[in-house]
């Protein structure tokens, strides 16, 4: 196999998740393993999820199968067969780990179709299992369905997100996943330490649901001492006496700052207090004020209220790249709300070289993909491959199984 | 069988939950994590809650708390002249040092890790900060609220006629930690097989905008800039969240629905006993139910709102179809699925008191994650750490305690 150099170099995954794992595979492959996924010979359903590459749909063009499937190889294997599931058990008797997410009521989960766990331990007792599922394998939820919105709602993460006259709202793309995958890659990375150790593997059960309750950023467990149950406050948050802004628009945007308080932000109220002033904006409300002693708890609405009406005509009379770049020189805690135009423009990514352009020659295009997730000094990081065609490396990965390509398209097994 | 991680030593700096959080994983696994603070700057997750005069004092605030469950907490007082060098003992004693200061931080001390290196050669080291440690904004001196919306998740969450948001927490700090986890435990897994160690900068937005790469890419292969678009999705509807009957004198209770089939729909009409505007035949295909979403979200919601939100969570989903209650922070220390996963286990904090602290999202099959003991009050492992972990005489012990060192 090819040597990368990474931290997971040459420890081989099998990877039969749909979109709620994706990002797992992603990460361990940018780690260095050989991830290979393995699709139903009509493709992962994401292949058929618009917006497609110019605009054609077509299987090779998804843009979030492109974006998410990165540093993996890729083959068809039709589990429905027996035949398929005797291959199968073979790619895992050569293989360190294997992550799903189906769910366990999943009519096409790998226990459904006889390869629980116990199974493949008997086959390859070294393998680590990991399956991303909607509320984990066991417990009353079990055997309910779930995508991101459920997840996110279950989990507790949607209730306190929103504005005050309006349902609980979830990120518009799916940030559940995002945990997950990233939970599933800890996952077998942990259970690989282990087998270092141990000489054996594990199975790794993890819930969307129980991942989305970190984020809630201890939160829940402070409501036996507190009583609040949570509740949405739009872009803004609540101190002892006042309840603080936290998104302001500004002339093409929104940009996010807010009084909070505390020694390690006090420096930049005070910054931005001078910064105001330059500009000739700042009011005695502001300037008056002695900043040096400031704490939100103690602070009134009346007088918040005084400063964030100037704060608003200030904001507004700006851009985001103005203030980001003021932010930045003044080391304010002020930050714009990107969207991928202003991402991909970012002068700190452009210097530390995090946007890679892929080459997809089949598309007639290099893509620019968010690179790196961190850097290290010694084992590279980053996107090896670009996502792959459905079934690219049968021929490849089926002829070190001694298997021909040919007679398993002819079996209807790819 | 043993922890996981039983034996290995980690050293942690800094302060928050994004660095934290992220050695909480090792904690709760079976690793010591040895915290090191200062009373002269105390993390600021100390003081969120802080009023003068308050008795508990440093010690009081709950959310340093429950991030810092099963760690040991040390105070050293890097701006003593000896701090610098206890500090590097206790990188000689480790195997993994975290820290998520702002970069000019830990090389201020001479704690950068090409220094520390010298100490201990197979070291493993992260640094995780909001922009990383090189470029021309490493030292922008963000907060997870800053990183949420310099990735994207801001913009990409509220309604399309609002103010964006970001998800409730600062998405880019609950990210982080997991990332931690996995770069660190990827780093041990090498060092077991190599005896190489490593330095990895986790930069935060990175981090971020690699999750939000469907955001990225949509806009580099298409042009398409996305945009927040409450609960709906492009692809499903119903999907979002329902007004649900009161509970009490709670009048905020909600109920989030998917469908994303036609027979997900048909599943749906059933378990509703077929209503007679769910008969509507525009209704019966994905694309029929987008081009009709505000007249089927009403509909929905009539049936819904008379309804508790459990009532429809479990109607539904005995009938095979997406639902879920719209979690408060009460309902999760009550919730059946969390409870069975021991999610929340209690603890006593010595200042305080019983509280709950909770654990990731993952189990293992072989292994456990325990919570063993409460987070530490400022300073309270000192002794312990230094006599014993580092195995410091009484008599230097006494002196450097004297002369302020352990502040």
């Amino acid at each position: 196999m090819q040597t990368t150099g990474g931290n997971l170099d040459g420890f081989r995954i099998l990877d039969l998740t749909s979109e709620p794992g994706f990002l797992a595979g992603k990460l361990l492959g940018e780690l260095g393993a050989d991830v290979i996924k393995i699709e139903a010979p009509g493709g992962d359903a994401a292949r058929r999820r618009a917006p497609f590459v110019g605009g054609r749909d077509d299987a090779e063009r998804s843009v979030l199968w492109l974006a998410l499937n990165t540093s993996k190889r890729g083959i068809t294997l039709d589990l429905d067969r027996a035949r398929g599931r005797e291959i199968f058990l073979a790619l895992c008797e050569q293989a360190d780990a294997v992550i799903e997410s189906t769910g366990p009521s999943d009519p096409t989960s790998l226990a459904a179709r006889g390869l629980g766990y116990e199974t493949l331990r008997a086959r390859n007792p070294r393998l680590v299992v990991c399956s991303i599922s909607p509320f984990g394998q066991s417990g009353p939820y079990s055997a309910y369905r779930g995508s991101d919105l459920i997840a996110v709602a279950t989990g507790g993460n949607m209730y306190p997100t929103g504005n005050p006259e309006r349902a609980p709202v979830r990120c518009s793309l799916p940030v559940s996943y995002y945990h997950g995958g990233i939970e599933a890659a800890v996952g077998v990375a942990f259970a690989l330490y282990g087998r270092e150790l141990s000489g054996e593997g594990q199975f790794v059960d993890v819930s969307l649901q129980e991942v989305m309750l970190i984020p809630n950023m201890t939160s829940p467990t402070q409501f036996p001492l507190t009583g609040f149950k949570g509740g949405r406050v739009g872009g803004g948050f609540r101190g002892n006496k006042a309840f603080f802004r936290e998104l302001w628009p500004c002339q093409d945007g929104y940009v996010s700052f807010a009084l909070r308080g505390g020694p390690a932000r006090i420096p930049g109220i005070i910054a931005f207090v001078k910064y105001m002033e330059e500009c000739g904006m700042a009011p005695a409300a502001l300037t008056d004020h002695d900043w040096t002693k400031y704490n939100h708890n103690l602070i009134t609405q009346a007088e918040v209220d005084e400063i964030e009406t100037a704060l608003a005509v200030f904001f507004r009379s700006k851009t985001m790249r103005v203030l980001f770049e003021a932010a930045c020189e003044r080391n304010l805690m002020l930050a714009p709300a990107y969207t991928a135009r202003e991402i991909a423009a970012s002068r700190q990514l452009a210097a530390r070289e995090f946007f890679v352009d892929l080459d997809h020659p089949e598309l007639g295009t290099a893509i620019k993909f968010p690179g790196p997730f961190a850097k290290s000094n010694f084992t590279p990081i980053g996107i090896r491959r670009r996502a792959p065609r459905l079934g690219e490396h049968n021929a490849e990965i089926y002829g070190t199984l001694g298997l021909d390509v040919a007679t398993l398209a002819t079996e209807r097994v790819i | 069988m043993a922890q996981l991680f039983a034996g290995l030593k980690v050293l942690e700096f800094g302060g928050g939950a994004a660095g934290p959080f992220g050695t909480r994983y090792f904690a709760d696994h079976g690793a010591t994590v040895v915290r090191v603070e200062s009373r002269q700057r105390p993390d600021f997750i100390r003081l969120l809650r802080y009023m003068p005069g308050d008795p508990a004092g440093l010690d009081g605030s709950h959310m340093f708390a429950m991030v810092n469950v099963n760690k040991y907490g040390i105070a050293l007082n890097m701006s003593h002249a000896k701090g610098p060098e206890i500090a590097g003992r206790l990188v000689q004693w480790a195997d993994v040092v975290a820290e998520n200061f702002a970069p000019k931080a830990m090389a201020k001390w001479g704690l950068d890790y090409e220094s520390l290196r010298k100490l201990n050669p197979d070291l493993v080291m992260i640094s995780t900060c909001l922009n990383g440690q090189t470029g021309p904004d490493r030292n922008y001196p963000g907060f997870g609220g800053q990183g949420s919306a310099i990735s994207g998740f801001n913009h990409l969450t509220g309604w399309p006629d609002l103010e964006p948001l970001g998800p409730y927490g600062t998405i880019t700090d609950s990210l982080s930690p997991r990332f931690v986890a996995l770069l660190v435990a990827a780093a041990l897994v090498h060092r077991k097989r190599t005896g190489q160690g490593q330095y990895i900068d986790l930069a935060q937005v990175e981090g971020g905008v690699v999750c939000l790469s469907e955001n990225i890419v949509t806009y580099t292969a298409t042009g398409e800039i996305l945009e927040r678009i409450g609960n709906r999705s492009r692809h499903a509807a119903p999907h979002g969240a329902f007004r649900c009957a009161a509970k009490g004198d709670d009048d905020d209770r909600w109920v989030a629905i998917a469908i994303h089939s036609d027979d997900d729909w048909q599943k749906f009409r059933r378990a509703l006993d077929d209503p007679p505007w769910a008969a509507d035949a525009r209704l019966a295909t994905v694309a029929g139910r987008l081009a009709h979403v505000d007249e089927l979200e009403e509909k929905v919601t009539t049936w819904t709102r008379t309804r508790s939100a459990e009532d429809v969570m479990t109607r539904l989903q005995a009938a095979g179809v997406e639902a879920g209650v719209v979690a408060n922070f009460e309902d999760l220390v009550n919730d059946p699925q969390l409870a069975h996963r021991r999610h929340f286990r209690e603890v006593e904090h010595r200042v305080i008191g019983k509280h709950l602290a909770e654990t990731n999202g993952l189990r293992f099959s072989r292994t456990r994650e325990e919570i063993r003991m409460p987070a530490p009050c400022l300073g309270e492992h000192s002794e312990y750490v230094y006599r014993e972990l580092l195995g410091m005489s009484s008599a230097e012990y006494d002196a450097l305690k004297a002369a302020g060192v352990f502040e």
